[in-house]
Order: C-alpha cells, then structure tokens, then sequence
C-alpha cells in the first residue's frame, strides 16, 4: 500500500480545490467595481490562492510523487 | 485586439481547465513535461492571476464610479455636477480639466514620492471605517490640502502665471498659504449644501 502515494495525492488534490476556488473567486470580484469586491479578491481569494499554492509547494516537497495508479478515475 | 481584462479571464479560466485536468488524471505529473505542466497550473498560473488580479483592482480604485459607490460619498458625487462655477471639483469635472472617470483620484491622490503606496493605505483605512467602525460626521481629509497636488497640473501653466499667483508662488508652494482654504479658492464640495445648488445634467 502506497500510504505516500495516496497521501499526495489528497494533498494535491486539495490544493487543486482550493486553487479553482481562489480563482473562481477572483473572476467573480472583478465583475464588480465596488471596495467590497476588492476586499473579496484580497481577503478570501488571497487567502485560497496563497493557501492552495503553499499546499502544492508543501505536497512536492515533503511528500511522495503520485504514480499512474493516483488517477481519480482509477481510484 | 482584446483588452488585459479579456486576457485576465482567459488566462483565468485556462488556469482552472488546467487544475482541472491535472486533478483528474494525476499520473500526468510522473513524466517530466507533466511535472513542469503542475508547477504552471498550481504555482506559476495561479500567481500570475492573483497579482494581475491585484493591479486590476488597483486600477479600478482610481476610478470615480468606484470611489462614489459607498453612499456615503453621495454628496460628493453630486458636487461633482454642480452648475456653480465657483465650485472647484465642479469646475474641473464638468471642463474635462481631470480625466472624468478618474476625477476622485486626480485630486485626492499625493503626488509625493511613495504618494500612491500612501493613498492606497488611507483607501485600506476608508474601507476599514465604512464596514467595520464609524466613519466621522460630516468626512474630511485625514490631512489638510497639500498645494502640491493642485500645482502637479497647475504649476506653469500660463493661466496659473498671473500677477497673483506669482507673487505669492513661494507661500504656495511652502503650503504657508493654502490654495483651498485661504479665501481664494474655497468653493469646494460643500456636501451638506450641495442640494440647494442647481445641477448640471450633461447632454447624451
């Protein structure tokens, strides 16, 4: 069993997660001219950019590399 | 040609495309060019993103439209149309001697060195008061009227060079003597009266 693999994998996948609602977040604010779009963008989509980016950072580091079996569709 | 706020979004929804797909099938990342592909999608892309999003937003607080939508600033907005002529903010709006859609900022920014990172600051601290204290009755300048900003445009040009304005340019310029609240020109918004002034209605 490949705790590492799978370990990573979550990881990896949660940055993902926490990336595309940063994103999300950024694209809806600035639809919007407003000082509370801006503290959206800065304040809650900062905080999920800056979150998912140093959880990615953190996965390829200290944590093992996904193989082919980490496929979502294969798991 | 599609403008930054365009490619903003593309760029935007590529980066998530990207997180999608690279979440989806994660064994792209075990070849070295998929490597390279999750550290654009997780690190570069999203970056990249955040920090144009930034400057977009930064710019978009320079813009009139942003700086009148708290209600409190209402009045001021008005005081923008206002017929008088005698109305300095007026007077530049309506003439176009301020780009019109930067007009707040135009006036209100500090044309000092470090000027913007401290103008970015005091919008920081007026968001603060607006959502999370109580902003002061009737508003005003956290610091008196500096000359300096009305003389960034004003200085040298030839209808500022007349005998007045000459004889006094030192006391101007040492803000001894201040442009605004001297008795010269001291119409300025004037909010809490703005409703008993006629209103100019620009024509379409």
């Amino acid at each position: 069993m490949n705790t590492g693999g799978r370990k990573f994998s979550m990881s990896f996948r949660l940055s993902g997660a926490l990336l595309i609602i940063g994103l999300c977040i950024e694209a809806i604010s600035l639809f919007w001219i407003h000082p509370l779009a801006f503290l959206a963008f800065f304040v809650i989509g900062g905080t999920f950019l800056a979150a998912g980016v140093l959880l990615f950072l953190y996965s390829i580091v200290f944590q093992h590399t996904p193989s082919s079996s980490d496929d979502s569709s294969a798991s | 040609m599609p403008g930054p706020l365009a490619i903003l979004f593309v760029l935007l929804g590529t980066t998530i495309v990207l997180l999608v797909v690279i979440i989806a099938r994660a064994s792209l990342t075990a070849t070295p060019a998929g490597k390279i592909l999750a550290f654009l999608a997780f690190c570069a892309l999203p970056i990249l993103c955040g920090f144009w999003g930034l400057n977009e937003h930064l710019e978009r607080s320079k813009q009139t439209a942003f700086c009148l939508s708290c209600h409190i600033m209402e009045p001021y907005g008005r005081s923008l149309y206002a017929g008088d002529p005698m109305y300095i903010p007026a007077a530049h709006f309506e003439n176009h001697r301020i780009p019109a859609d930067e007009a707040c900022y135009t006036c209100h920014t500090d044309y000092a060195m470090y000027g913007t990172i401290r103008v970015k600051l005091h919008g920081l601290r007026h968001i603060y008061v607006q959502y999370f204290g109580t902003p002061m009755q009737p508003i005003h300048l956290y610091d008196p009227y500096n000359n300096r900003e009305c003389l960034h445009c004003h200085a040298g040009a030839r209808s500022f060079e007349n005998d007045t304005h000459m004889a006094l340019l030192d006391q101007i310029k040492a803000n001894q003597l201040s442009c605004v609240s001297s008795g010269c020109h001291d119409t300025i918004h004037n909010a809490t009266s703005i409703d008993k002034v006629k209103i100019w209605r620009p024509q379409e």
